[in-house]
C-alpha cells in the first residue's frame, strides 16, 4: 500500500463531541443570490443619470421674455439712496423683435444709467453707422467703436456710447430697432444720496474757509497761530477742490448714460448653440452634467487610489507572512 | 468515514445544499484538514467547531455557484487556522519552550508510526496542500484557491510535500 492510500485509509474521523457541538448550530434562512454588490452599483448609476436628467431638464427650460422689475426703480421707493438696481438679463426670442424695456426716470432724482444690448442685424458696418448717428442726434456720442470681420466668420461691432440721460429712453428704443434684439441688460444706479452728501461736505468746506480767513484778517493774531490757520486754510481750500471736482463728475454721470452695444450678423449667431430644441439642451445638459459627475469619480478614484495600493501591498505582505508561517 | 465514499457524495457547484447537510457531508473533511493543517488534534477540534460557526453565521453569503461548500469552509478553516498559528506562535515565544504532549495517534487512526513521524516532522503548509488534494480530494484550482495561490505552485507544492513524506517514511524504515 503506498503512503497516500495509507493516508487515506487511515484518515481521521471527526469526535462525536464535535458531531455534536456543530450540529446545535442552525443557520438563518438564505435570501438568495448575492445581488447587494449588483443592486448598489446600479441604484447608483440610475441615480447619477436621474440627477442628470433632472439636472438637465430644469436647465432647458424656455427662456423668459426681455423683462424689467419695476419694483426695483427708485420711483416705487424701494431704495432712495446711491443704490445699484440691477435688470435680470434677458433673451428676446430669435424670431419676433422686442422692444428694450426701460423703467421710467424718476422726477427729481439724479440717476445714472449704464446699459448693456446685443443686436442681431443684416449688415454690421450699416448698422453701426446708424448707431452711432442716433447717438449724435439724441445729444451723446460715440466713446469707442470695435468693428471686426473675422476671416470665415461673420462680422460683430462693440460700441461704447454716451446718452444724455433724459434721451437714454428713446436711444435704447432706436437702437434695439436696428434689428432683432437678442439681449438686454440694465442697471439704474441712484446718485441722488451721494450729490447730497457732497453738497453737503462743500457748504461745510465753504463755511470753514471763510471763517478760517476771517481769522487771518485779525492783527492781532499770533505769528504762530497764524501759520497754524494758514495751514489749516490751504488744506481746506484743497479739500474743497476735490468735493467740487466730485460732484461735478457726480453730475456728469447723472446727466449722461452709458450704453454698451454689440452689433453681430445674423450668420455669426446663427451659429450659436442657443438654437438646440428643448430636447437637445436638455440632452447637452444632462451630457454635462455626466462629465462632472464624472470628473468627481475620477477625482475620488485618484484620490482612494493611494489608499487602494497601501491595502494591496498590505495583503501582500499579510499572505507572504502566513506562508512563511505555515511552511516552518 | 471514508474519503472515496465522501468525496462522491460532495454536492455539485451551483446546487443548494441545506446547512445541515453540508454540516454531514464536510465535517469530518474540515477536521481532517485542520488536523493535517496544525498538527494538534484537540485545536482541530476546537477550530472545525470555530469554522462551522462561522459557516453559519455566513450562510447567507454563501454562493454555491463560486465554489463547492467544501472549498468554502476550508477557506474558512484556514483564516480560523492562520489565527490560531500566530496566537501560537506568540504563546511559543513567551513560553520560550515548547514542549506538549502529543497523543502517539495524531495524524490518523491506525497509521503506521514512520508515516505519523514523517507527517510530524513536515511543515505545516506541507501537510496542508497533501490534506487538501489527497485526504479531502480537492481538485487543483479549488486547492489553490483556498491556499490563496496559483495551481502550478500548488502542484508543485504538493509534489515536494509528498516526495519529502516518501522520503523520511523511508528514512524512518531503514
Amino acid at each position: 500500500m503506498s503512503t497516500i492510500d495509507l493516508l487515506r485509509a487511515h484518515a481521521p474521523a471527526a469526535p462525536e463531541e464535535l458531531h455534536r457541538r456543530v450540529s446545535l448550530l442552525r443557520p438563518a434562512p438564505r435570501r438568495g443570490p448575492r445581488l447587494r454588490p449588483v443592486l448598489v452599483l446600479a441604484a447608483a448609476a440610475a441615480i447619477a443619470v436621474l440627477a442628470a436628467v433632472v439636472h438637465g431638464f430644469s436647465t432647458s427650460a424656455p427662456t423668459a421674455q426681455p423683462q424689467t422689475k419695476q419694483t426695483l426703480t427708485p420711483e416705487n421707493g424701494a431704495a432712495a439712496s446711491g443704490s445699484v438696481h440691477s435688470f435680470a438679463p434677458a433673451k428676446a426670442p430669435d424670431t419676433a423683435r422686442a422692444a428694450v424695456a426701460v423703467p421710467a426716470p424718476a422726477p427729481g432724482r439724479l440717476q445714472h444709467t449704464d446699459a448693456s444690448i446685443r443686436v442681431r442685424v443684416d449688415d454690421v458696418g450699416n448698422a453701426t453707422t446708424r448707431a452711432t448717428r442716433i447717438a449724435t442726434e439724441l445729444g451723446g456720442y460715440a466713446q469707442s467703436v470695435r468693428y471686426r470681420t473675422p476671416q470665415n466668420r461673420a462680422a460683430v461691432s462693440y460700441i461704447e456710447l454716451r446718452i444724455p440721460a433724459q434721451n437714454v429712453k428713446r436711444a435704447l428704443a432706436q437702437l434695439g430697432g436696428l434689428g432683432t434684439l437678442v439681449s438686454q441688460q440694465l442697471s439704474i444706479e441712484d446718485l441722488t444720496s451721494t450729490l447730497e452728501r457732497q453738497s453737503a461736505q462743500i457748504a461745510q468746506l465753504r463755511r470753514r474757509i471763510a471763517a478760517l480767513q476771517a481769522a487771518l484778517r485779525d492783527p492781532s493774531l499770533p505769528d504762530a497761530q497764524r501759520v497754524l490757520l494758514q495751514i489749516k486754510l490751504a488744506e481746506s481750500k484743497r479739500a474743497l477742490a476735490q468735493r467740487l471736482h466730485g460732484r461735478k463728475a457726480t453730475l456728469s454721470a447723472g446727466a449722461t448714460s452709458r450704453v454698451s452695444l454689440v452689433l453681430e450678423n445674423r450668420k455669426h449667431a446663427a451659429a450659436a448653440p442657443h438654437h438646440r430644441g428643448r430636447v437637445g439642451r436638455m440632452l447637452h445638459s444632462a451630457v454635462g452634467f455626466l462629465a462632472i459627475e464624472g470628473t468627481v469619480l475620477l477625482f475620488a478614484l485618484i484620490v482612494a487610489s493611494p489608499f487602494a495600493i497601501a491595502l494591496t501591498l498590505l495583503w501582500l505582505w499579510r499572505r507572504r507572512a502566513v506562508d512563511r508561517l505555515l511552511m516552518e | 468515514m471514508n474519503a472515496a465514499s465522501t468525496s462522491l457524495r460532495l454536492p455539485r457547484a451551483g446546487a443548494q445544499p441545506s446547512f445541515d447537510a453540508v454540516v454531514a457531508e464536510q465535517l469530518d473533511a474540515v477536521y481532517r484538514y485542520l488536523v493535517y493543517l496544525t498538527g494538534d488534534r484537540s485545536a482541530a477540534e476546537d477550530l472545525a467547531a470555530e469554522t462551522f460557526e462561522k459557516a453559519f453565521r455566513s450562510w447567507r453569503r454563501f454562493d454555491p455557484r463560486r465554489s463547492a461548500p467544501r472549498t468554502w469552509l476550508c477557506s474558512i478553516a484556514r483564516g480560523v487556522a492562520v489565527d490560531w498559528f500566530r496566537a501560537e506562535t506568540r504563546r511559543r515565544r513567551r513560553e520560550d519552550a515548547y514542549a506538549r504532549e502529543q497523543p502517539t495517534e495524531l495524524f490518523g487512526d491506525g497509521l503506521p508510526g514512520p508515516v505519523e513521524a514523517a507527517l510530524r516532522a513536515l511543515a505545516p503548509g506541507e501537510r496542508e496542500v497533501i490534506a487538501l488534494r489527497v485526504l479531502l480530494d480537492l481538485d487543483g484550482p479549488s486547492a489553490a484557491r483556498v491556499l490563496g495561490i496559483s495551481q502550478t505552485a500548488c502542484s508543485t507544492r504538493l509534489s515536494r510535500a509528498l516526495k519529502r513524506l516518501e522520503e523520511m517514511t523511508n528514512d524512518v524504515d531503514d
